[in-house]
């Protein structure tokens, strides 16, 4: 008998180590990168897109060593990452990052965001203005908010000068 | 499919809030079961907000945004000419928005003129907080809470689910320039309007709230912020209550701050580590000066 509940306990513990290895997390953040080791002046390996399922290799600090769909390993900011895929429309419809919907939403995203600063407000809202007789200084100054952007490149910098999060010493 | 469920359910447990926490989870999936009970209606109703907010395509929700940001610039006033400042703003703001549930549309943050304490967000990612606001600031994590919370409302799409029954949500929420100048244009305007009611008077819903400062804290504690941030600026808000304009600000159009404090507060459990997050407050000190707002 007692035999029998040591080799129960002996499998349950060798499932809950598989379950252990096998701990899947989703990358969050947008402008996650993989890093060679657990440090944000290591190399970078790859840029993970929001979506991107992570298989769990070493867990408990900051950094979590983690290996990517391609194989890769590595290892990324714990802020970076959560333990639920983000939402499908947020990781880009049913296809998921996998169906390329995703690029294709960002993509189009990024398209309508980087031609903003040129064209100005939207058709539609320019013609709500008129119809309501906005008057023109309103619509200049939400252009200038909405030509207000904020480059990958530049919040890195700006995260590192501030020390934080994965630039926290 | 699944996800679906999960979300309708998810989404049907905000709508019921703190009566799920009162009668208990089992008693609520019981009524759930019963086709005339007012939860299993609640859920439909939910359902049909999901249904909308999904069908509606980014630029229109975007289109909502901008026309509700040009009322609000009339109502709360223009944004503060200081460039080094809008940018600073945005880069903070940016920050957190990168670490929320929705980081990736594009989110764009204003300083506004205006002697009101307030911060509001509008669909589609465009965010303003008051100068009179940003006055009781004191560092960038604090900062970095306010704006994490707007950028709650407009990841989780709170505003827009608030206005269900509006008639432009019928059928296929889209919107072009050619159907401004038609009937889809008017029920476009009245629904712009409903919003202005709900963003500017009389507030989201409670739980909806509650919602983005849980939001808030994680955003931050992601970002590498001190999570702590937004339980100091509402401690720091209850000290002005009283000597405060209250029409459109903060004050009225949000759940009482005793309330937000102690939720906030059992929340911070999560984050065994807050304490060691940044703050930030020298750079905070360097980019903001304002003029004119009262401290």
């Amino acid at each position: 008998m007692r035999k029998r509940t040591l080799a129960t306990l002996v499998l349950l513990l060798a499932l809950a180590g598989t379950a252990l290895a096998q701990e899947k997390r989703w990358v969050s953040s947008d402008g996650t990168t993989l890093k060679k080791e657990a440090s944000i002046s290591s190399e970078d390996l790859a840029q993970l897109p929001v979506g991107s399922e992570l298989t769990v290799l070493e867990a408990g600090g900051r950094w979590v060593k983690v290996q990517a769909a391609d194989g890769r390993q590595g290892w990324v900011y714990a802020g970076r990452i959560s333990d639920a895929a983000p939402a499908a429309e947020v990781a880009g419809g049913e296809g998921g990052v996998l169906g390329g919907t995703l690029q294709e939403s960002q993509i189009a995203t990024a398209k309508a965001d980087s031609a903003r600063s040129i064209r100005g407000l939207s058709p539609e809202v320019a013609q709500y203005a008129k119809q309501r007789g906005t008057p023109e200084v309103y619509k200049k100054e939400l252009d200038k908010v909405l030509a207000r952007k904020v480059s990958a490149k530049e919040l890195k910098t700006f995260l590192r000068e501030g020390k934080i999060g994965e630039y926290a010493p | 499919m699944r996800l679906k469920q999960t979300t309708c359910l998810a989404l049907f447990l905000i709508v019921c809030g703190s009566s799920a926490a009162s009668a208990g989870f089992l008693d609520q999936l019981q009524k759930l079961a019963d086709p005339e009970s007012k939860e299993r209606k609640m859920l439909s109703g939910a359902t049909q907000v999901l249904s909308s907010a999904k069908d509606m395509d980014y630029p229109t929700e975007r289109a909502i945004g901008e026309s509700l940001a040009l009322e609000g610039l009339q109502r709360f006033g223009l944004p503060v000419k200081d460039e080094a400042l809008q940018q600073y703003v945005n880069q903070v703001g940016n920050a957190v928005a990168a670490n929320s549930k929705r980081p990736t549309i594009p989110y764009r943050f204003a300083v506004l003129e205006s002697n009101v304490q307030n911060a509001f967000a509008v669909p589609g990612g465009v965010i303003f907080i008051s100068k009179e606001l940003l006055g009781v600031i004191d560092n960038e994590a604090e900062l970095a809470a306010v704006l994490a919370h707007e950028v709650g409302h407009v990841a989780s799409k709170h505003a827009i689910s608030s206005i269900r029954r509006a008639q432009f949500l019928q059928g296929v929420g889209t919107i072009s320039a050619a159907q401004m100048k038609g009937d889809k244009g008017k029920q476009f305007e009245s629904m712009i309007g409903d919003l202005q009611s709900v963003l500017f008077d009389k507030g989201l819903d409670k739980s909806m709230e509650f919602e983005a400062d849980s939001a808030a804290l994680e955003s931050s504690y992601r970002s590498g912020y001190d999570p702590r941030g937004m339980i100091t600026v509402l401690k720091k808000l209850k000290k002005l209550e009283a000597s405060s304009v209250k029409k459109g600000s903060w004050f009225s159009t949000h759940p009482a701050l005793d309330d937000r404090i102690e939720r906030l507060e059992a929340q911070l459990k999560n984050y065994p580590d807050a304490a060691s997050l940044a703050t930030v407050p020298e750079r905070f000190a360097k980019r903001v000066k304002l003029s004119g707002a009262k401290n």
